[in-house]
């Protein structure tokens, strides 16, 4: 394919395809966003050292808040679980007790009858 | 690398506006869409302002950029599958006709019915007048690829205008009463 020197219909084509003006309200669009955005406070346009340093930050300190929530939910369940037990064994006790008195009343009602 | 360019935002606005805005504008069909692109390619060329070697770098970055920006609205826009020409006729009051002599208008509506990126090397080819090697580094694709995009463009551009253009002469033959 030639591209030098055009034919006819790629004259009519290189003419037919002018550049189009632009809208005389682009430029001046253009310059408020502009504008606009430069005024706007750009956090994301800290150095990407400090932007690092915060994510870690951020990170280290969620990690910690869940490890120390994990940590004291286990121990929660452990106070919990030792409680029982201590209620278990006073239970044990009281009924140890209890027995240890019908067995008592027992005896000795089993002596009176022998006398 | 230090260069002695002193860009100044303003007037690179003023010296381009016209090459993006068209660049968006044949590609999407859509004056609005081509406007909104247009914004976009210079907003993002001002945050790069500082990279900016020479003014040749600056035209050739706002050429790929605008056509990138140009070729990802339509890809997005495909599923809609309007008709860009009609679209932008009955939406945006946009007439070929108003700059263009009615010849050029039918070619700019025959150069929409092509397909996308024969319709990329075209527009580069006759609106900016590059060269392949230029259209290749613009549109970042091996010459091999726009040389057959330019000659299957070209091809089809010239067989749908021998049909629409006796057409249009026919058409305008019967007004004139000829």
């Amino acid at each position: 394919m030639e591209f030098e020197p055009l034919d006819d219909f790629e004259e009519k084509l290189k003419r037919s395809f002018e550049r189009w003006p632009a809208p005389p309200e682009l430029k001046r669009r253009l310059m408020e966003n502009r504008r606009r955005r430069k005024e706007r406070p750009r956090w994301f346009a800290l150095p990407r050292e400090v932007l690092v340093a915060v994510s870690l930050s951020l990170g280290v300190g969620v990690f910690a808040a869940l490890y120390s929530g994990i940590a004291s939910y286990q121990h929660e369940q452990q106070r919990e679980g030792e409680a029982a037990r201590q209620q278990v064994l006073t239970a044990l006790r009281i009924t140890d007790h209890a027995l240890d008195n019908i067995n008592k009343q027992l005896a000795a009602h089993g002596r009176a009858s022998q006398e | 690398m230090a260069h002695d360019w002193q860009p100044d935002f303003e007037q690179l606005v003023d010296e381009h506006q016209s090459m993006v805005f068209s660049l968006a504008l044949r590609m999407t069909g859509d004056r609005g869409l081509a406007e909104e692109i247009a914004q976009d390619v210079f907003l993002e060329f001002d945050r790069r302002l500082g990279k900016m070697e020479s003014a040749d770098h600056a035209r050739f970055w706002l050429r790929r950029v605008a056509m990138s920006r140009s070729v990802d609205a339509l890809r997005r826009r495909q599923t809609r599958g309007t008709d860009r020409w009609v679209e932008m006729e009955d939406h945006h009051g946009i007439h070929a006709e108003e700059r263009t002599s009615p010849l050029g208008a039918r070619l700019e509506q025959l150069l929409a019915t092509l397909p996308e990126p024969q319709r990329a090397a075209l527009v580069l080819r006759y609106q900016e007048e590059l060269t392949p090697e230029e259209i290749a580094a613009a549109l970042e694709a091996p010459l091999a690829t726009v040389k057959s995009h330019l000659q299957r463009g070209l091809k089809l551009l010239r067989a749908k205008a021998a049909i629409h253009l006796k057409e249009f002469v026919r058409e305008k033959e019967c007004v004139r009463g000829v």
